[in-house]
């Protein structure tokens, strides 16, 4: 239903207009209730058209102007002034300009009407989670705010050093409006609230949409292939197959070689691992069974079970196969393979952050904004029970949900003086506020839509947005948050020296230095059977259990 | 024997010898009161007090020794002060380093720091991609030998009757004087990028198809030798370009009359007037090698498969990436010992070659 | 100064006789001048690119592409945008100008101190406990060879129980230590090139040690202290680790600034180029100004 309007639209003879015809003509896409539809002139139409897709990346400029029509929440609970002297430390990472930046700008406004001053630490993601540990283990918690994954929550609420969210902060930021997934125990802690989500995420798979409109691929796949349809692949078997056959073709839009599949391979603090999580939840993230990762009862792992081992396996074959990726993909950080290489039309299939959706269509480095397409991660046709430690037949899909998104977080340090700890929490509030969020799930700006309001699709053709390139891409966001099978990552003290010591080893397994997929993941499961000994196994036991519900 | 001899005018007397002892003590009981005074309930929220104190106490060392040791504390008071400075800030780190290179840290850990013994040690010796790094450093410590080369016939070159000398001296300066963190990114990243970056341009239209620099073991090995070397040779070459200027003229004049030319006199004279400041100049860069990191760390990570880890980058990596301080501190403080053996060895060793060529 | 280091007269010069050769020499130095300057031009250029003029790998501004202010634009130092407000540029400006202030601070103290040390080392023989001259020169020495990883977390301790954290002073300290051992080499090497009938003559004369360092010795050496203190300039300004470690909001130099400008996204080339190009730009002009000063200072200690 949605290719025949990308044929269409890719082929270049359909105006927007007319395609928005064709769009609402398919009927289904139509059905969409219209609850909520922004009133004409209301805060959130005026942002949605700061600046308007199609012109250009925003400004600092127009952050600031976002950041001032948003200041309504923070009018009703703050008087004028009520800050005046109050300092701030915060700290997050300057994520490609764009987190901090994007914060100093969003709340410029906010200091000047509250007399709040904010400093900043400034972190690249990858250094991130050092810092985080060494500001816990030597008491050097130098900041009151702290944007944070949801990940840490082990590392930082589990030892006391967050302060409880105030009622206040709760109705002011309308948390009931959160997407399912990422309420409680998300955020939470023994019971306590503590985070103001600013970010959902999950793994969503995006890919060229022209690769498989391509009549010249498909008819070198009648030949080549394995007798099945040219379509976009619903299995990592088939995303394989493909990624092979395309090892020596040439791209339709760029005309330079065509690749598959872009896996990330480079170490990136701990992130890297999500890529290979991607290949692996659909083997290994078994219906009946919340846990993948670890054993629940031992915390023995699982990266060195036949379903690991399959994931790593079919990277393996890729990196035998001549060609399957771009040359030196083995050095490319991952932020490069979504952004210099995919959405500049290198390689045709991606598993990435939702960010990389909105990017494909706004961003100033983007070749690819009306041929890209999104889905949940792909499935796979067997699945490995751990209980019966057997491979089962069947199909099964398992969205990944990396990272559980970025929230800002109010440490300990402000709990004894109200004035700042209300200031800080006002800070967080105006951040994670409905408005705002609507804007920074609309534009770059490395957040996904991470509330039900966000899924208004009405909303985002305000913002110049085609409808059917939003319910594609909002739609493989919204099928993966409420996916029933979906892979949850624990939030467990030390889960980022888990991810680098196997992206470590991955590193070391993809450049030929192991044996085989086995030996890769044994090398993986003996050094996180390390961590979990030198944290303390029967405390990560207990917190692992708890946060998969057990 | 002090190469400067001074008939000093040494006057003992009682008073003074008083005084810079009395001195002295008085600083040091008020050191020692501050330190005391840390650990009362006085309010005091840090250490800075004992800072000031510390401070204090050192002048009045310094003051003490001209006082009380008249001329030979004044000469004293030339090293004094450095001596001091260097000692209070690297001592006390070693120390709380050692302490922590033979425990179990893993920051994540609740329980915090555990004396393990002997455990990193053994921990140590199995792992095979430290001793790889280190083999990765013995290839890049050689590679001086080619930088050394380089600098030399770049030094000549400058050295020789050529137009627009300025522009080439500083030239060939520049690439010292640039941020490793912003060569990294800038060369690394970007001009040594495999599509689009001019240099594959430059190698795809010579004729290699798919150029790559960091994808083999050994040409990403290379490409990091490439890389540090374009930063240092400027660094060994102006030093030789130093010794070159200050050869006497009249030993070329002489050879001119002696009739030697060209590469025999090179070899004859020029090379081994230059042993000296070679000598130095590499010694230098092998220090400055030796903690080679910044570009690796951003520009591979260690990768491919820690074929191009510095012992650095490797250390650098245990410790920020897996929080895994105790491990990390101790590989730090092994290669540490490792270096100050060899460096010693080898300053020794060419101490006395220059001694018995000279 | 007995020893001519400056050989300016034609005279002095070997002559490269031979027309091929000539040819050759200016082709090599050609080369090598290109492969230097290549990455600067090259930072300085990507300033001006657009996304799409560093996919298409274009490198002469004006010809294979036209220049745009987008990298500038994100750093506030565009024309267009040098008058409104912007995050970036206060946070440029805030680092640029501790970078400064810390660089050169450490610099002239390490010169300081480094420079009377090593004077002392070069004409005195001292006897601490059991260490000698060539024992106290490898204690300053070995401090250079100590690799930055050790010292990490004990600083990161004993800079909180100090609060030194975050602070301009902790930094010059640190810095001042790590550049010391280079300009006791540097210098003792310079010192040992001045005959101490200098300064005997002046101690004839009724100068005391100090009077006749600071009066005689001191302006003889000074191309050496201003080549030592280029150099340690240089490694100051540009050092990453312990600035990223110990720093978080008020002491951050430019180099973690740079460092911070990757993140999930990949890169802006754009606003990296112009961040680097702004954070080298200093130390090229110091490059440019006192190269001779760097090459003459080595020189003195070259001859011994």
């Amino acid at each position: 239903m949605k290719t025949d309007i990308y044929k269409a639209m890719t082929s270049g003879r359909m105006s927007r207009r007319t395609m928005l015809r064709g769009a609402a003509a398919t009927g289904a896409l139509a059905a969409m209730p219209k609850f909520a539809l922004a009133q004409a002139g209301s805060v959130r139409e005026q942002i949605l058209q700061i600046p308007g897709v199609g012109n250009g990346a925003p400004t600092e400029a127009d952050w600031r102007k976002v950041g001032a029509l948003c200041l309504g929440q923070t009018k009703a609970n703050v008087a004028p002034g009520e800050f005046a002297g109050v300092e701030l430390t915060f700290m997050g990472t300057n994520n490609q300009n764009l987190h901090n930046v994007l914060f100093r700008a969003f709340l410029s406004s906010w200091e000047e009407y509250t007399g709040a001053k904010i400093n900043w630490i400034d972190l690249a993601q990858g250094d991130y989670n050092a810092r985080l540990q060494q500001s816990i283990a030597t008491g050097t918690v130098d900041f009151d705010l702290l944007e944070m994954g949801a990940p840490f929550e082990g590392d930082t609420a589990g030892r006391g050093l967050l302060d409880e969210m105030p009622e206040w902060v709760k109705d002011a930021i309308d948390m009931d409006d959160l997407v399912d997934y990422l309420k409680a125990p998300v955020g939470t802690w023994d019971g306590k609230t503590y985070r103001v989500t600013v970010d959902g995420d999950c793994h969503t798979f995006s890919y060229r949409t022209d690769y498989y409109d391509n009549a010249d691929f498909a008819q070198a796949w009648a030949k080549e292939g394995d007798g099945s349809d040219w379509s976009v692949p619903k299995t990592w078997e088939q995303v394989n197959a493909y990624s092979k056959f395309l090892a020596g073709k040439d791209d339709p839009l760029t005309g330079l070689p065509a690749h598959g599949f872009l896996d990330p391979m480079k170490s990136w603090g701990g992130f890297s691992f999500y890529f290979l999580e991607d290949r692996a939840t659909a083997y290994a993230k078994h219906p009946d069974d919340p846990a993948w990762l670890f054993d629940p009862e031992t915390m023995k792992p699982r990266v060195n079970n036949p379903a690991f081992v399959q994931a790593i396996q079919d990277v393996l074959d890729l990196i035998a196969t001549p060609g399957a990726y771009p040359a030196d993909q083995i050095n490319a950080d991952p932020g490069t393979t979504a952004f210099q290489q995919f959405l500049a039309g290198t390689g045709s299939m991606l598993t990435w952050w939702g960010d990389v959706g909105s990017s494909a269509r706004t961003s100033d480095s983007s070749v690819v904004g009306d041929v890209v397409g999104f889905d949940i991660l792909p499935g796979a046709n067997r699945v490995y029970n751990s209980k019966t430690q057997e491979w089962e037949e069947r199909y099964n899909e398992s969205p990944n949900m990396a990272y559980l998104g970025w929230g800002i977080y109010v440490t300990s340090r402000v709990s004894g003086d109200e004035l700042k700890r209300k200031a800080a929490w006002s800070a967080a509030a105006h951040l994670g506020g409905k408005d705002i969020s609507l804007w920074t799930s609309a534009y770059p700006s490395g957040y996904q839509p991470y509330r039900k309001s966000h899924f208004n699709y009405d909303e985002w053709e305000i913002a110049g947005y085609d409808r059917a390139f939003v319910e594609d891409f909002l739609g493989s966001n919204l099928d993966s948050y409420n996916h029933p099978n979906a892979a949850v990552e624990p939030r467990i003290p030390g889960i980022f020296q888990y991810y680098s010591a196997a992206e470590d080893e991955l590193a070391k397994g993809f450049a030929g230095q192991y044996e085989s997929a086995q030996a890769i993941g044994d090398a993986i499961a003996e050094a996180w059977e390390k961590i979990t000994d030198q944290i303390g196994r029967d405390s990560q036991i207990a917190l692992y259990r708890a946060s998969l519900g057990l | 024997m002090s190469k400067l001899h001074i008939v000093a005018t040494q006057v003992d007397s009682a008073r003074r010898l008083r005084l810079g002892y009395g001195l002295n003590a008085a600083a040091s009981l008020l050191l020692l009161g501050t330190i005391a005074a840390q650990y009362l309930p006085l309010g005091l929220t840090n250490w800075r007090p004992t800072l000031y104190a510390y401070v204090l106490w050192a002048i009045a060392l310094c003051a003490s020794q001209v006082i009380v040791r008249g001329e030979q504390g004044k000469r004293v008071l030339f090293v004094l002060p450095a001596a001091l400075f260097v000692a209070s800030l690297a001592l006390f780190p070693l120390v709380f380093g050692l302490t922590i290179a033979f425990s179990d840290w893993n920051l994540a850990n609740p329980d915090g720091r555990q004396f393990n013994g002997l455990a990193n040690i053994k921990q140590m010796f199995g792992d095979t991609y430290f001793w790889r790094s280190m083999g990765n450093m013995g290839w890049y410590v050689l590679a001086i030998l080619a930088e050394y080369i380089v600098a030399f016939g770049l030094a000549l070159m400058l050295n020789a009757e050529i137009r627009g000398r300025k522009f080439f001296r500083v030239a060939f300066l520049l690439p010292l004087m640039l941020s490793p963190v912003a060569v990294s990114w800038m060369i690394g990243k970007s001009m040594l990028e495999n599509r689009f970056g001019p240099v594959a341009r430059l190698l795809r239209s010579l004729g290699v198809d798919n150029p790559t620099f960091f994808g083999d073991p050994a040409i990403a090995k290379l490409t990091i030798m490439l890389m540090d070397a374009w930063t240092y040779i400027p660094f060994m070459m102006i030093m030789l370009l130093a010794g070159l200027q200050a050869i006497p003229k009249d030993l070329n004049e002489a050879a001119d009359v002696d009739g030697a030319r060209g590469v025999r006199r090179f070899f004859e004279i020029t090379f081994p007037i230059m042993a000296r400041v070679s000598i130095t100049a590499i010694l230098i860069r092998v220090i400055f090698k030796l903690k080679l990191a910044d570009i690796i760390i951003t520009v591979t990570g260690g990768g491919p498969g820690g074929a191009t880890d510095s012992v650095t980058s490797f250390i650098y990596r245990e410790y920020r990436d897996r929080s895994n301080v105790g491990y990390g501190t101790m590989l730090a403080m092994f290669y540490l010992v490792v270096i100050v053996i060899g460096m010693t060895g080898l300053i020794k060793f060419t101490n006395r070659w220059k001694g018995a060529d000279a | 100064m007995s020893v001519q280091i400056f050989h300016d007269h034609p005279a002095d010069r070997i002559p490269v006789k031979r027309r091929f050769g000539r040819l050759a020499l200016y082709a090599a130095l050609g080369l090598w001048a290109f492969v230097c300057l290549m990455p600067i031009f090259w930072t300085l250029t990507t300033a001006f690119k657009t996304a799409p003029d560093v996919m298409k790998g274009h490198i002469l501004p004006w010809i294979d592409f036209k220049p745009n202010w987008l990298g500038w634009r994100s750093l506030g130092l565009s024309p267009d945008t040098i008058a409104e407000p912007s995050s970036v540029r206060g946070e440029f400006l805030k680092r640029f100008s501790n970078s400064a202030v810390i660089a050169v601070t450490a610099s002239l103290l390490a010169v300081g101190l480094g420079g009377t040390a090593a004077y002392g080392l070069s004409r005195f023989d001292y006897k601490f406990g059991f260490m000698k001259n060539d024992d106290i020169s490898f204690f300053f020495l070995s401090q250079l060879i100590l690799p930055p990883v050790v010292l990490a977390l004990p600083f990161l301790v004993l800079y909180k129980s100090m609060a030194l954290l975050d602070t301009r002073f902790g930094l010059i300290l640190l810095y001042t230590l790590s550049v010391l051992p280079i300009v006791v080499w540097i210098m003792k090497d310079q010192f040992a090139a001045i005959p101490s009938e200098l300064e005997e003559a002046a101690l004839v004369d009724g100068l005391s040690i100090w009077g006749a360092f600071l009066t005689i010795i001191l302006p003889l050496s000074l191309p050496g202290m201003v080549s030592a203190f280029i150099i340690s300039l240089v490694l100051t300004w540009n050092e990453y680790f312990f600035a990223a470690l110990l720093t978080s909001t008020h002491a951050n130099t430019l180099p973690v600034m740079v460092a911070s400008q990757t993140g999930s996204q990949g890169i802006s080339w754009w606003s990296m180029a112009a961040l680097s190009f702004a954070a080298i730009l200093p130390l090229l002009l110091v490059g440019i100004l006192l190269e001779r000063f760097i090459i003459k200072g080595m020189a003195a200690g070259a001859v011994k």
